[in-house]
């Protein structure tokens, strides 16, 4: 049996643990937050741009903004995207669980966002072409992101969405039919606005030249709302993580005070009984 | 003392006195329309303006109210919204202007 000492010791470390993860747990409920206020605001932002892409939509054949000489590498470019650092859970081991379901080395090419991701590649021995650190300010710039997409013929993304604050599900989504799939709501003629045509508006530089620029601007927008989603995701994966560690360190906490009191109990029964036993000797020999 | 936000960096800088004075000089007592300039999280305007200044492909242009229906790109510029109380510039360096019925919307970083 340990001594109490030691145990209070242990009981001790395992409090710093208990205060630890406390402060993460609030800085995490912290962060998402702040964040969730800011995805709701860009909600707004994307859902108008959205709505004028959905009215000026010419075609259902979603080209992500290349021209029409242009030949696509014929792979599909998978993009995943993953938490920066440790600490958020299981939810970057999903991720890569699902993509694996997917991925076929001769026929996908890889780009990863976020260190916590590009880790667990590197440990699974899957070797990706390109690699970008998760964006830490509001603005996300994805430019070079769309660069390399517009190289391929098919590009897919796994990305981490936020539900509620206990569930967070992994999805795998095609670009193109994301795009596209607006696009045909427009088609089938569901808008009650006016359709944007040459004849109800009047373009700058050309009607054509705005349809291509709004094309690979709601490109750049679907990306930056993937990341903005994953983020989201992240620090509710880390929240749930952090409390989950808090409960059970708390749980190791009461439990070692508990193991503390009985050693303690215990030795100052030994003690009580080496008296008594003293005690009855110094009469037997009187 | 009139303040006005350089949308690339956020930060709020004085309006000369004679920019505030020439503009309530003007005595704007026209129509107005609806604008709002906005980014994803951020926004720079919103509320009744007489005019909004900016620059395309073709150069300068001004809206104004009843303008027809226009969609268009910006290029790099000072955007200028004059509004009841001041005139507000709002640096922007990719943009998309629509306008419909009296409302101007600028989606900035679009």
């Amino acid at each position: 049996m340990k001594r109490p000492l030691e145990i209070l010791a242990e009981e001790k470390s395992m409090r710093t643990i208990v205060s630890l993860t406390s402060a993460f747990e609030s800085l995490s409920s912290m962060k998402m937050a702040q964040t969730k206020n800011k995805v709701l605001i860009s909600n707004e932002f994307f859902s108008e741009v959205w709505n004028i892409y959905k009215q000026i939509r010419m075609d259902v054949m979603f080209n992500f903004g290349r021209q029409v000489d242009e030949k696509p590498i014929e792979k599909e470019l998978m993009i995943l995207i993953t938490a920066q650092g440790g600490l958020s859970g299981d939810i970057d081991q999903r991720l890569i669980r699902k993509f694996r379901e997917h991925y076929d080395a001769e026929k996908n090419d890889i780009i990863v966002i976020g260190h916590h991701g590009a880790l667990q590649l590197d440990q699974a021995k899957i070797k990706y072409n390109l690699y970008f650190d998760m964006p830490k300010k509001d603005t996300v710039n994805v430019d070079v992101l769309m660069n390399e997409i517009k190289r391929y013929r098919r590009s897919r993304v796994f990305y981490q969405s936020y539900v509620s604050l206990s569930q967070q599900v992994i999805k795998s989504l095609d670009l193109s039919e994301v795009v596209s799939s607006m696009g045909k709501i427009a088609d089938l003629d569901t808008l009650d606005e006016e359709k944007i045509t040459e004849r109800t508006y009047i373009f700058e530089p050309n009607a054509f030249a705005v349809a291509s620029h709004l094309e690979t601007s709601i490109l750049r927008l679907t990306l930056a709302q993937f990341i903005y989603d994953s983020r989201l995701a992240q620090l509710a994966s880390r929240f749930k993580s952090m409390t989950a560690a808090k409960e059970r360190s708390l749980e190791t906490a009461n439990e070692l005070h508990t193991q503390y009191s009985r050693a303690k109990r215990a030795l100052v029964d030994v003690r009580l009984k080496e008296s008594l036993a003293g005690l009855k000797k110094i009469r037997g020999s009187n | 003392m009139v303040e006005r936000q350089v949308a690339s960096t956020g930060e709020f800088v004085e309006v000369p006195d004679k920019q505030v004075e020439d503009l309530q000089g003007k005595g704007h007592k026209g129509p107005t329309m609806q604008v709002k300039v906005y980014a994803p999280f951020k926004v720079y305007y919103e509320g009744e303006a007489y005019s909004v200044t900016a620059v395309n492909e073709s150069g300068p242009f001004d809206i104004l109210p009843k303008h027809r229906n226009f969609l268009c790109m910006l290029l790099p510029c000072d955007l200028v919204v004059e509004t009841p109380a001041v005139t507000q510039t709002i640096k922007v360096s990719r943009a998309l202007m629509h306008v419909k019925a009296d409302k101007v919307t600028v989606f900035v970083d679009v």
